[in-house]
């Protein structure tokens, strides 16, 4: 047994129990200090920094509403969409749960994709914070499985066509495609075997999984300690620290950091609860009108897009048609070269790229576009992971970079978000010709980045974080 | 955390200030939203329909016959009693636990029961028939006299069959069994002299 | 970098332009407003009569009618035809088989109708069906002897012929080609054929009643949800300023 830390029996009564509990539980406690009240994050947080709490924020509100839906909805083909309307017409209070869920599942993506964007412009992605963001990223996917699962429960036009749609792309992968989709599915096509397991995946496994991953992301952070808008190391071996050691240019998280988060989820709150009470359909994107149809499988509606939070994914595969293989192929090909030709790599390496850029050419001129599509859209996502590794500039935060790099994020952003509005649309020449550039400067962004992060003239980058005073 | 030079007296204050402001006006809103998730909990509208008050039609029961209908899940049994049996009554209230209902007044018994025949009008009663003991549904002893698992001097009743709980034709326990209440009479009232509601009655 | 930010701008344009419309012409505006108890007890009365024959509104209950001010008592009198209980459901009276035999399918249930109609660029589910239950016309044609200009060939017959009277759209010729290859034209206007029980006016009121108690039952919260929602801004509005404020007076003291 631990050595138990005496109290003076005359010290007031929530003290002494405070003790009692320090003594047998003192993990809680020390976590408390680590992360809380003698965790130093950095002085000059700035209006993106709010974006990690939200998305907490966020994970918890979709939980509970969770937790209380599932006491109404019914994961059968044939109850779901009546079990929605009963959660809206017929459970007291019902229809705000419902909405408080259905506006929190857009939420948590346009609170992850700002905290993202953050991450990207200061390089939180950075070493030592690597695998910080691989965490990240795990929860992006994860996040995108559960929405997608998510979707197909209120069994509307959108969700089973939706689901269709998405199901079937498996089926392109050759050999396996066929036979991995029918595994999916559970059935010839999507239907209550399909949504009874969607059920258990987006109310158990994936939820569980989510949460370890936050756990992780977390535990990951403040092991190495935030990084700040300025990318200044404010724990690193010259970093300036006081006479009890804490970084100079750090303050506790609790209270300053607590209070700040308190102060930003209130206005989070007033955005949120603005959409619910006066727009929860916002415009058709949050709750898509075709779902308010009864999915009919021997109906395909007009005009079926992905939510809102997936199109630009949408745009990217798409744009994949069989001419914009040839393009590819292209690319494929220029890499290949670059890398027999360009790099300083043994001459058994330069073999092993020309062969493998020649079994992609082939597999890309056997295999059909829609194939590829798919591996489009997938490694738009995977690609994200590599971040940490493919930044070779000699700065992390952007304040501190050429000013052109600074028009390379705005374009990236304008992309994403042009692909984005692609993807609502229906398809249409000049948005097929538009989403095909999109994807090649996407990918580009990323690709190339060894080589443009490093073109041009960095600014000085401070010893000590920029920090005004409130 | 750096030294200041402000008079930190001030700075406290207002920090406990705002403190306590923010804290209170979190906690009311904590509460306001608590609110409708708990009402989650409250039977839906779905719920309270399928419980709504059921009409019967009484005119065809005759003199000494019995007619079952189901409210909320449970039966409810409607006996038209006959002269006699009315009388009978008052003759064994010595064998009854709790002849005048004064048990959970109100919650097996309402007002408008709380007289010897435990109904609105004598001739026609009205009870739960579940036993007050385990949830059992008696059987009917109309027949009087005796019989298996019954006393010499039955006058009429019921008797459960699960643990030989047994109730006079106004729904009274007789002492020393197992059931503890009389029969539950449940809300009821007369929209016309044929038709009989139960689940509501006149204060609702 | 100008030249593809325009491109870009450009591109927008392009696409906005081509917005999917399922044919049909443009919408009109509904006008009712879901506060006007008056214009949904009417529209109530207009939907019990003429539309559950054939539709069902089956996730919408009998006593949610007092919502809109009407009692129990009234309820039952006027809108309760069938051994219906008050709390029982909107079902439908149509035998799904003879459904079938008449219009090739179910009528769809009308619970949700309008929010499922509206549509990005075109306008709200209730705009769709003021334009739509406004321009029916006889068309030997078609099975059921009608069609509709914004939904054309329908299966559904005039449900309100009776109180609209028939009516014939006028055209006239256009520049370009039609659909389908067909000579262009343009809808300029309606002719009476046969008069119905209302004036135009009228009618235009009560398909207006009708929509708006459509749009109400589709979301009988409504009311409820945009009154609360002034009150949890106005407490949030609160928060924030106290929240503001405590975050002010601890980060007064970081240096």
């Amino acid at each position: 047994m631990a050595e138990f830390k005496e109290i003076s029996p005359n010290a007031p009564a929530l003290d002494k129990v405070t003790n009692w509990f320090e003594n047998r539980f003192p993990t809680a406690f020390d976590a408390y200090r680590v992360h809380m009240s003698e965790y130093y994050a950095p002085k000059n947080f700035n209006f993106w920094y709010i974006f990690g709490s939200l998305s907490l924020l966020v994970l918890v509100i979709q939980i509970v509403t969770g937790i209380f839906l599932v006491m109404h909805y019914k994961p059968d083909a044939a109850l779901a969409f009546g079990s929605v309307e009963y959660i809206m017409r017929d459970v007291p209070w019902g229809w705000l749960i419902r909405y408080m869920h259905s506006t929190g599942a857009s939420a948590f993506f346009i609170v992850v994709y700002l905290h993202m964007f953050r991450g990207l412009m200061y390089g939180s992605y950075r070493k030592p914070r690597e695998l910080v963001w691989i965490f990240g990223c795990a929860i992006f996917l994860c996040l995108m499985a559960e929405a997608f699962m998510g979707y197909l429960l209120p069994w509307g036009q959108m969700s089973y066509w939706g689901a269709q749609v998405i199901v079937n792309l498996f089926s392109a992968i050759p050999f396996v495609g066929p036979d991995l989709a029918l595994l999916i599915r559970g059935d010839y096509v999507v239907g209550d075997a399909t949504l009874n397991r969607f059920f258990s995946f987006h109310v158990i496994a994936v939820p569980l999984v989510l949460l370890g991953l936050v756990v992780a992301h977390l535990l990951a952070l403040h092991d190495v300690g935030s990084n700040n808008p300025d990318g200044v190391e404010i724990k690193g071996p010259n970093a300036p620290r006081d006479a009890a050691g804490h970084p100079l240019d750090g303050i506790p998280f609790h209270p300053y950091y607590t209070v700040h988060d308190i102060f930003g989820v209130s206005v989070f709150l007033i955005v949120f609860t603005a959409i619910i009470f006066f727009a929860p359909e916002f415009g058709g994107y949050f709750l898509e009108y075709n779902n308010f149809i009864p999915a009919d499988p021997l109906k395909t509606p007009l005009h079926i897009a992905p939510v809102w939070y997936f199109t630009p994914y949408y745009s990217m595969l798409r744009a994949i048609t069989s001419e914009m293989m040839y393009a590819l192929i292209a690319c494929v090909a220029a890499g290949g070269l670059f890398g027999i030709v360009k790099t300083r790599l043994p001459a058994l390496f330069k073999a092993a790229i020309a062969v493998a850029a020649l079994a992609v050419i082939a597999m890309m001129l056997s295999i059909d576009a829609k194939f590829w599509g798919v591996v489009v859209m997938g490694g738009a996502v995977v690609i994200l992971f590599f971040l940490p590794w493919l930044d070779y500039s000699p700065v992390k935060s952007i304040r501190y970079r050429p000013d052109w790099h600074k028009y390379m994020y705005a374009i990236f952003v304008v992309v994403f978000v042009v692909l984005a509005y692609l993807g609502v649309q229906p398809p249409s020449k000049v948005g097929e010709r538009v989403s095909q550039v999109g994807t090649l400067f996407y990918f580009g962004f990323f690709l190339l980045m060894p080589w443009w992060s490093r073109i041009g003239q960095c600014k000085p980058v401070p010893a000590r974080i920029n920090f005004v005073a409130h | 955390m750096s030294e200041t030079p402000v008079d930190t007296k001030k700075i406290d204050s207002s920090k406990r200030t705002w403190l306590i402001a923010t804290g209170c006006v979190g906690a009311a809103g904590g509460v306001a939203t608590a609110i409708p998730f708990v009402s989650t909990f409250q039977p839906s509208e779905r719920a309270k329909a399928a419980g709504a008050a059921v009409e019967v039609d009484i005119s065809g029961i005759k003199p000494g016959e019995k007619l079952t209908v189901e409210w909320r899940g449970k039966p409810v049994w409607i006996i038209r009693r006959t002269p006699e049996q009315v009388q009978t009554l008052s003759k064994i209230t010595a064998q009854l636990a709790d002849p005048e209902s004064k048990r959970k007044r109100g919650e097996m018994t309402p007002e408008y029961a709380l007289n010897e025949g435990r109904s609105i009008k004598p001739e026609f009663f009205v009870a739960v028939g579940i036993c007050t003991h385990l949830g059992c549904s008696p059987s009917d002893k109309f027949q009087r006299g005796p019989q298996a698992s019954l006393p010499d001097d039955w006058e009429g009743g019921f008797l459960c069959p699960c643990h030989g709980s047994t109730f006079d034709l106004a729904g009274r326990v007789y002492k020393n069994k197992p059931a503890p209440d009389n029969l539950e009479v449940p809300p009821h009232m007369y929209l016309s002299d044929s038709k009989l509601l139960i689940g509501e009655d006149k204060k609702a | 970098m100008k030249k593809v930010l325009c491109s870009l701008i450009a591109a927008f344009g392009l696409v906005l332009g081509a917005q999917a419309n399922t044919g049909g012409i443009a919408w009109d505006k509904a006008p009712g407003k879901t506060t006007d108890l008056a214009s949904l007890q009417n529209g109530a009365k207009v939907f019990v009569n003429y539309c559950l024959n054939c539709h069902a509104a089956s996730y919408m209950r009998f006593n949610r009618l007092k919502d809109i001010g009407l009692t129990e008592q009234q309820i039952k009198e006027n809108l309760l035809f069938t051994t219906e209980k008050v709390g029982e459901t909107m079902k439908v009276s149509i035998d799904p088989k003879q459904a079938k035999d008449w219009f090739g399918g179910n009528p769809p249930d009308l619970s949700v109708i309008a929010r499922s109609r509206s549509a990005a660029g075109q306008g709200s589910g209730a705009d769709y069906l003021y334009t739509y239950l406004r321009t029916f016309y006889e068309d030997d044609t078609k099975a059921t002897g009608w069609n509709n200009l914004a939904f054309p060939n329908i299966a559904m017959p005039h449900a309100l012929w009776e109180l609209q009277g028939k009516r014939e759209p006028i055209y006239a010729a256009a520049e370009g080609e039609g659909h389908e290859g067909q000579e262009a034209h343009v809808f300029k206007g309606w002719k009476q054929i046969t008069p119905g029980t209302m004036t135009p006016a009228q009618y235009d009121q009560t398909v207006a009643d009708l929509v708006n108690y459509l749009q109400w039952m589709a979301e009988p919260a409504q009311n409820t949800r945009t009154a609360l929602g002034l009150w949890v801004l106005a407490f949030l509005l609160l928060l924030t300023f106290c929240a503001w404020r405590l975050n002010a007076v601890f980060w007064k003291d970081v240096k």
